[in-house]
């Protein structure tokens, strides 16, 4: 069975094959791993790799945003989508790009203050929204230098995670 | 006696093992998101009272006085946070004829407002940081605003009279920030505390937070304990915390610990109470504020000095005398170091990321302790502070507590959020952090300069990850197929079938 997956910004094939007592072939983008895999809890998965017997703890959970994976081992965890399920994740330091952007409220909240006004000049990293949340005011920032195209929210509107509350081109 | 804990979390929970290893029973207190929150789970009895937003449950005076009648609790710890320094609340008590499980509603009011505070300190002949001593009027010009910050002097910081956590708290570096910066403070205090009023403190360059947790009894007797440092803080917020400092030798913390008992004794201060100072780079110490309560960090004064001091606030209430050596309590035994795990995504600028724990196996072993406060199957709401535990190491020698902190970080398991616990692992690495060479400004200054993710893996774990996310659509999909799959596993499995077909 053959997975795209995609994690830490790269696409990745793993072609799985079943061999005997748990252990699989794995190809990962051509390069071949035996894998001594047991489940461990509803999310845990125990992995022995090679002859050498790598071992390392992985967690595979649902995330907070529909069809993304959490991916957990050594202390970190990266997001990862299976087959191209990939939503994407709404973020304050997005980074730059072209286009038209959008700021997304990353989680559900109030809006205290809008910093700008439509037709305004943004530099990039610049504050264009506060937004309460866990009665933390949180800056949300342009991901991109460019003008306000539009605003769709004002000061004491409650929005969801997700919803976009600025456009900048 | 009969506890209710007006409070949650992490610290309902510690309070409930308190009561328990006193025989004392404890009853829980939990508003609708936390109908299957841990504190309520392990109390022995809990009452709701009131929708999610605090305002209408934890913070609301009438409800926890009438779940104390109908539960017949006698006494009520508040914890930290809510209620804790509301010097009505502790009246309210009083007048219902309740315990109020911290100092008097006089020595609350008097050391909640700031700027009374600092006049306390003044008095008692401890050096405060320079600044006004009256907060601005709510119509204070422009022009009266500005003249009082040249009379401060640049940098500055502007902080609410009844702050906090570093919530309506603001560094202003030129006059020209001054304005907007109050501006932000008055919005944040007026949110956090229904208090808008701001003044203005001199910033000291370079300071280290060290603050002095003190017990005082009903027979006059004051203890003063090691110093615990708290420089590293997150936009004024405290993040990690240890004892004892680096940056104090016994003659200091001597002098230090002195200044803060005869602040706590000059107001007739009992039960536990914490005195902030800032200490700068000449080993000059200036009173910052108390804390008339529990606070966050008390684990790491525990550790050190094997007091318990939740079980302290529980005897002081009851009349007994404080019979702690003295010498004892500044004499601290190895080092301990507390990291506060928030639900929050240190690779989106810290934000909140509540949502569904699925799995928690917090560190043990050697040297550990959790005060943890979800478990699994909670979700994490969005109505209050994210802390979801602290995680406190021990080590015989500060080294020691470092290493045992990043062995301990690397066993802590919480899965379907987003947690901390890897900028932790990062700073946990910092040369700076293993040498002890910070100060209040160090952690915003790194992370300011700072772009990659906290999350990076190395190249073997990175591959790794992507086999487990293979192998574990696959082992769904094959539980899917032999019938045994959920409807998740198994729309994933139509959806791998139906994506083998194509490559053919």
């Amino acid at each position: 069975m053959t997975f795209e997956i995609d994690i830490n910004g790269r696409t990745r094939t793993v072609a799985i094959e079943k061999t005997v007592g748990g252990k699989y072939r794995v190809s990962l983008d051509g390069q071949l791993h035996e894998i001594n895999a047991a489940r461990v809890g509803v999310y845990g998965l125990s992995l022995l790799d090679g002859q050498a017997g790598i071992s390392r703890e992985v967690q595979v959970t649902p995330g907070t945003t529909r069809g993304e994976l959490l991916v957990s081992l050594s202390g970190r965890t990266i997001a990862a989508t299976v087959n191209g399920r990939r939503t994407g994740r709404a973020g304050v330091d997005a980074g730059g790009g072209d286009g038209e952007q959008t700021v997304v409220a990353p989680m559900p909240g109030r809006v205290v203050r809008v910093l700008v006004a439509a037709g305004d000049e943004v530099a990039v990293r610049q504050g264009v929204v506060v937004v309460e949340a866990m009665k933390m005011e949180n800056e949300l920032r342009a991901p991109r230098a460019g003008k306000v195209k539009e605003i769709n929210v004002t000061p004491g509107t409650l929005v969801e995670a997700g919803r976009v509350l600025l456009v900048i081109e | 006696m009969k506890i209710l804990i007006a409070n949650r979390g992490e610290i309902a929970v510690r309070i409930i093992r308190a009561c328990r290893e006193m025989e004392i029973p404890a009853v829980a207190v939990y508003s609708d998101c936390d109908r299957d929150a841990r504190h309520v789970r392990e109390a022995d009895q809990a009452v709701h009272i009131g929708p999610s937003p605090a305002a209408q449950s934890y913070l609301r005076i009438e409800g926890i006085i009438e779940a104390a009648r109908r539960t017949g609790a006698d006494a009520i710890h508040p914890g930290y946070g809510f209620l804790a320094e509301n010097a009505v609340f502790a009246r309210a008590c009083r007048d219902a004829g309740l315990t109020f499980i911290g100092p008097s509603p006089e020595a609350i009011g008097l050391m909640g407002s700031k700027t009374a505070a600092r006049e306390a300190a003044i008095r008692a002949g401890v050096p405060v940081v320079p600044g006004l001593e009256q907060p601005f009027a709510a119509d204070a010009s422009a022009a009266e605003i500005a003249a009082a910050g040249a009379g401060v002097g640049y940098p500055l910081v502007v902080k609410a009279v009844a702050g906090g956590g570093g919530k309506g708290m603001r560094t202003v570096e030129k006059p020209e920030e001054l304005l907007p910066a109050i501006r932000t403070a008055r919005s944040e205090a007026g949110s956090a505390f229904g208090d808008s009023a701001v003044y203005l403190e001199r910033r000291i360059i370079n300071p280290r937070h060290i603050e002095i947790q003190l017990l005082g009894d009903h027979h006059g007797t004051v203890i003063p304990f090691v110093e615990r440092e708290c420089s590293i803080q997150r936009r004024h917020q405290k993040v990690v915390e240890e004892s004892p400092s680096i940056a104090v030798d016994p003659g200091l913390r001597r002098r230090i610990a002195a200044a803060a008992a005869s602040v706590a004794r000059s107001v007739g201060y009992t039960n536990a109470g914490t005195i902030e100072f800032l200490l700068d780079e000449s080993g000059a110490f200036y009173f910052l504020e108390m804390n008339t309560r529990l606070q966050v960090e008390h684990p790491v004064t525990e550790m050190v000095t094997s007091v318990d001091l939740v079980q302290w606030q529980i005897r002081i209430v009851r009349g007994e005398r404080l019979d702690i050596d003295p010498e004892r309590a500044l004499s601290p035994h190895g080092h301990a170091i507390e990291c506060r795990i928030y639900a929050e995504d240190p690779d989106l600028g810290f934000m909140p990321s509540p949502g569904l724990v699925r799995g928690l196996r917090p560190a043990s072993g050697p040297g550990i302790r959790d005060d943890g406060g979800v478990g699994v199957g909670y979700t994490v709401p969005v109505f209050y502070d994210s802390l979801i535990a602290k995680l406190v190491a021990w080590g015989g020698s500060r080294p020691e507590a470092v290493s045992r902190m990043r062995r301990a970080l690397r066993e802590y398991q919480v899965l379907g959020i987003r947690t901390t616990i890897p900028f932790f692992l990062w700073l946990m690495r910092q040369p700076e952090y293993s040498a002890g060479e910070y100060d209040t400004t160090y952690l915003d200054r790194l992370l300011a300069s700072r772009r990659e993710s906290f999350n990076e893996l190395d190249a073997d774990d990175e591959d790794l990850a992507a086999i487990a996310a293979g192998l574990d659509a696959y082992l769904r999909a094959s539980a899917a197929a032999a019938g045994q799959g959920t409807p998740e596993s198994a729309a994933l499995w139509k959806h791998a079938a139906r994506r083998e077909a194509l490559r053919g």
